[in-house]
């Protein structure tokens, strides 16, 4: 299963694809959403985790244009701000789910393996 | 539609002859398997809202303290369930419901404004000088720094020339490096409850703003008041740089202390030194308190008091009534020689001087201790503690006249602004009387009348000192002596220490009580003490010797001693413990949020009002699809989807209990409205199975007279429980399941509970989670039994947490076969917790029942 990780936290990009790795998922990282957009259109991707505040791009716009390019892709917001107003905004454009900071990595796997289901993926 | 319906009846067990192509039949299984994953998506999201829902009521009783960030979050992640559940819903119903997204957004709508900042953003001027601040602009410069201004306009007193950087300068400041939402992440982030994550973000989070860079018309405006600052003192005037925080003052609170102050800070750390004042803001101390204040971390403004520095002869804090006992007519100083700042953090015991009111003013009391060491200021920067000359030492540090003339000061501040007052202030080295800041005085309760004559009590381990805060608090001794200690402080621990340093008050929302060698009531951690509302005695000689190995001690507070073990009729008038959250802004604003989110209006399925027009509240609209989506899996609803499920049976009995299967839980193909046991492959159905079965239900356990009134009492107050009005569902039982997946929706008498697990090959993907909540007796017993099962399930690995009568148990990554153990496990708890409720008043009882259980279980996984 291919997982794209986006977030502009350097660390949490690390420590995210070091324990994702133990779990046998391929992993690919984007710092920005205007990378992560770069990254779909060349790799098939079953689940992105999406952060919601980065510079440049924020995350409900690069969720908008994921979803118009890889309509199948799903979207799993994981973020360190939260607002219920985003919350509600991001699951609206389709988001898978939306997540808070800090997450048990057992519970991201839980909701990483149910969105793959979900985009047909199911290993 | 009507023939994706037709081919569905033929599929699941319909009568229509003609057969289906092998394409239409693989489209419609896979029809059938997405309308399973919605409806376990819908369940898993509904199980989430429900458990957020119950961590907010429990928040709201004010227990344990909590900031915006949980307030935000909660509602971020609540909203964003119940969306799924909306979702999940509409693809079950074809969007028969779609009308709850925008029942959801309204009821957001709602919630949003009390979840936004409060703090306008101020748009005054970046510095302004101290005197021509006052008590009018609080929310441009600060309490601290505005009643000072005050003083000086209004009252003409001396205080020192200098400037205040107000809130506009701050929000400058915060604006230009974007500095708050990245704080605000980063509290997120951290686990408040553990004070190691505590420390590490305060540290962060200070290191943070001191890296952000001053915006350039901030720091001109600084230099600029500085040089005017010079031209009206003399060049390269030395000053000190206090905190003056905007926000905090909103519950009456005075809490002296908890900023840094920098003192003799010269021209060039000005621009520094501001900031690390501003840092200070999130020292561990401040932060603290705001979270068991309830005070809202973007809400507090740090303004910035910037003036000339009094070299002192003499100094201390006085309070225009003694704390210990406001309504005697008494001031109260406590003084050292050098800088007051000794007295502040109760580094050594300074000399207290005790007036009496009246015309005149009268001396009654001076205690004069010898002073061996004293702050001055460094001639290089900052200040340094000297060995003070043999004679000077054992000298008063203030005449009487100077007594007098203090206290008169504190008189004067009290008529003046009506409340007792807490003053620093400092002799200039011209022998003048220089008001550095004056306060609220923070009240305490009085002491209740000694009870001095009674018998001292057998094991008195430690006795002496000063009360600094009334009252009496029991808890395991924790010497603290090091930072590192403080790390590992216990809950409801009894706080030993050396020294009363205002360094250990951020453990005082932890303590049972505060005993310390050293350290006078008017510092610091003396006036945390009385604001929690935390035992206090200061000035035990030897008390870190007598009491480290102590084990359990109760602190006497009121009589000044402390007492081995616990002495429950020490214990027994104590008054209930605080709820700190009570009143301040962010209990305010989870309240205002839970109405919109929490309360259950949706209660009769059969009702008319059962509709979604009539959610108005984010529980109705869970309640709402619940229903609805059981009603559409499980029973012929509209659509003719009968045949989804199938009733459960044994040999010949027609249980209660009916069956979906997802993929491959049945032994093969099962025709007919029928299943029986025996045609079940599902792994963990068979172990939930077995546990369920495992030992005959003695039925419910007697209940006492009470439990029985409790019961009445509970089903009238809720329709739900009233079992003559139960509807077609309330005596269901919903399987749901694969050949290694189970998930059971139940209700067993009154209460409703979930069991889902998955166990398979890979351990990894292994889970086992339970949840249940109702009953129908009071509160109280219903709490005992959600913990009884609690400790069952603990001793059995699991996770669990209890929150009021609702319990969440959780287990994950074990194999096959001790997964499927587990299982079994909550069948046995969901039959043989069935009305335990009723039994718990007694604690005989719950011991013996506790026994049969425990044996009931080890006997079910020896079997297994």
């Amino acid at each position: 299963m291919h997982i794209l990780l986006v977030d502009d936290e350097t660390e949490f990009l690390d420590l995210m694809t070091k324990r994702l790795d133990r779990r046998n998922f391929q992993v690919s990282t984007a710092a920005n959403g205007v990378d992560a957009l770069k990254v779909l259109e060349t790799t098939p991707v079953d689940v992105v985790v999406l952060d919601v505040r980065m510079p440049g791009m924020d995350g409900i716009e690069t969720l908008r244009r994921i979803k118009a390019l890889t309509p199948a892709t799903e979207v799993i917001l994981l973020t360190g701000h939260a607002n219920m107003e985003v919350a509600l905004e991001g699951m609206n454009l389709g988001a898978f789910d939306y997540l808070l900071k800090p997450v048990a990595i057992n519970d991201l796997i839980f909701k990483i393996q149910d969105a793959a289901k979900k985009s047909g993926k199911t290993t | 539609m009507a023939g994706f319906l037709r081919a569905l009846g033929r599929l699941f067990g319909g009568s229509t002859p003609e057969p289906a192509s092998p394409a239409e039949l693989e489209a419609l299984r896979a029809a059938y398997r997405e309308r399973c994953e919605s409806f376990r998506r819908l369940l898993a999201a509904n199980n989430a809202a429900l458990d957020i829902m119950a961590s907010m009521e429990e928040a709201l009783r004010g227990l344990k303290p909590f900031g915006m960030t949980f307030v935000r979050g909660q509602c971020a992640r609540v909203a964003a369930n119940v969306f799924q559940i909306v979702r999940q819903l509409s693809l079950l119903t074809h969007g028969r419901y779609d009308a709850l997204f925008d029942r959801l957004k309204e009821i957001q709508a709602r919630i949003a404004p009390h979840l936004a900042p409060r703090a306008g953003q101020v748009r005054g001027p970046l510095v302004l000088p101290l005197e021509q601040t006052g008590v009018d602009l609080a929310d441009e410069v600060g309490g601290k720094v505005a009643s000072l201004g005050e003083v000086a306009r209004r009252l003409g007193r001396r205080i020192p020339p200098g400037f205040a950087v107000t809130a506009s300068g701050y929000q400058r400041f915060m604006a230009a490096a974007d500095l708050q939402p990245e704080i605000d992440r980063r509290i997120q982030a951290a686990d408040a409850s553990r004070l190691d994550q505590v420390f590490a973000l305060s540290s962060a989070l200070r290191t943070l703003i001191l890296a952000a860079p001053l915006p350039q018309d901030l720091e001109q405006a600084i230099l600029a008041a500085y040089r005017d600052l010079e031209a009206r003192t003399h060049p390269g005037v030395r000053v000190a740089l206090r905190s003056s925080a905007v926000g905090e003052d909103a519950l009456g609170a005075s809490f002296a202390g908890q900023y840094h102050t920098e003192l003799n800070v010269p021209a060039e750390e000005v621009l520094g030194t501001y900031k690390e004042i501003v840092a200070s803001k999130y020292g561990v101390t401040a932060m603290t308190y705001r979270l068991t204040r309830g005070i809202p971390d973007e809400d507090v403004a740090m303004c910035v008091g910037c003036m000339a520095m009094v070299g002192a002869k003499a100094g201390g804090v006085a309070y225009s009534r003694d704390p210990l006992d406001i309504r005697a007519g008494r001031v109260v100083i406590n003084s050292v020689a050098g800088l007051p700042k000794a007295v502040v953090d109760g580094s050594f015991d300074p000399d207290v001087f005790v007036v009496e009111r009246g015309e005149p003013l009268r001396l009654a009391r001076a205690e004069i201790v010898a002073k061996p060491r004293k702050y001055v200021c460094d001639p290089a920067q900052g200040i340094e503690l000297v060995d003070a000359p043999e004679d000077e030492a054992v000298l008063p540090s203030l005449s009487e006249a100077q007594a007098l003339e203090v206290a008169a000061l504190a008189v004067a501040l009290e008529d003046f602004y009506g409340l007792p007052q807490d003053l620093e202030f400092a002799l200039a080295l011209d022998g003048g009387l220089v008001l550095l800041q004056s306060r609220p005085l923070h009240r305490s309760e009085a002491a209740q009348a000694a009870a001095q004559d009674g018998p001292a009590g057998p094991d008195v381990l430690a006795s002496g000192g000063a009360a600094a805060s009334p009252g009496v608090g029991c808890g395991p001794v924790f010497a603290v002596r090091k930072d590192a200690d403080a790390l590992r402080f216990p809950e409801g621990a009894v706080l030993v220490a050396a020294q009363a340093h205002p360094r250990w008050a951020p453990l005082l929302s932890r303590a049972a009580a505060v005993v310390c060698e050293a350290g006078s009531t008017a510092g610091h951690l003396a006036n945390v003490a009385r604001e929690y509302g935390v035992p206090a005695l200061l000035g035990v000689a030897g008390a870190l010797e007598k009491l480290a190995q102590a084990g359990e001690v109760t602190v006497d507070a009121d009589n000044r001693r402390v007492h081995a073990g616990r002495v429950e009729a020490l214990l027994e008038n104590r008054p209930a413990p605080r709820n700190l959250m009570e009143g301040s802004p962010v209990h305010a604003a989870l309240a205002a949020a839970c109405e919109h989110i929490v309360p259950l209006h949706l209660v009769d399925p059969d009702a008319p009002e059962f509709a979604p027009g009539h959610c108005a509240t984010l529980h109705d609209i869970t309640r709402f699809c619940h229903e609805m989506s059981v009603r559409e899996m499980y029973l012929a609803g509209g659509e003719g989807l009968e045949g989804f499920s199938k009733q459960l049976t044994s040999g010949k009995s027609r249980l209660k209990y009916w069956v979906i299967d997802l993929e491959d839980g049945f032994t093969g193909p099962v025709a007919g409205r029928f299943v029986d046991i025996g045609q079940i492959a599902s792994g963990p159905m068979l172990a939930l199975w077995r546990g369920m079965v495992a030992v005959p239900w003695a039925g419910p356990p007697a209940a006492d007279a009470k439990g029985f009134l409790s019961i009445v009492a509970g089903a009238a107050s809720n329709p739900e429980l009233d079992p003559t009005m139960a509807t077609t569902f309330a005596v269901k039982n919903y399987f749901m399941i694969s050949k290694d997946f189970c998930n059971l929706q139940s209700r067993f008498g009154f209460h409703f509970c979930t069991v889902e697990a998955q166990a398979g090959d890979d351990p990894q993907e292994n889970y086992v989670s339970f949840q249940f909540k109702g009953g129908a007796a009071d509160l109280m017993r219903r709490v005992r039994r959600a913990r009884l099962v609690a400790e069952l399930l603990e001793e059995r690995g699991f996770r669990v947490e209890v929150r009021e009568d609702a319990l969440f148990a959780r287990l994950e990554g074990l194999d096959r076969k001790d997964t499927l153990d587990r299982v079994a496990v909550l069948g046995y708890v969901v039959i043989h917790t069935r009305q335990l409720d009723m039994a718990m008043a007694n604690d005989g009882l719950i011991a013996s029942l506790r026994d049969k259980m425990d044996k009931d279980l080890d006997g079910l996984s020896a079997a297994g």
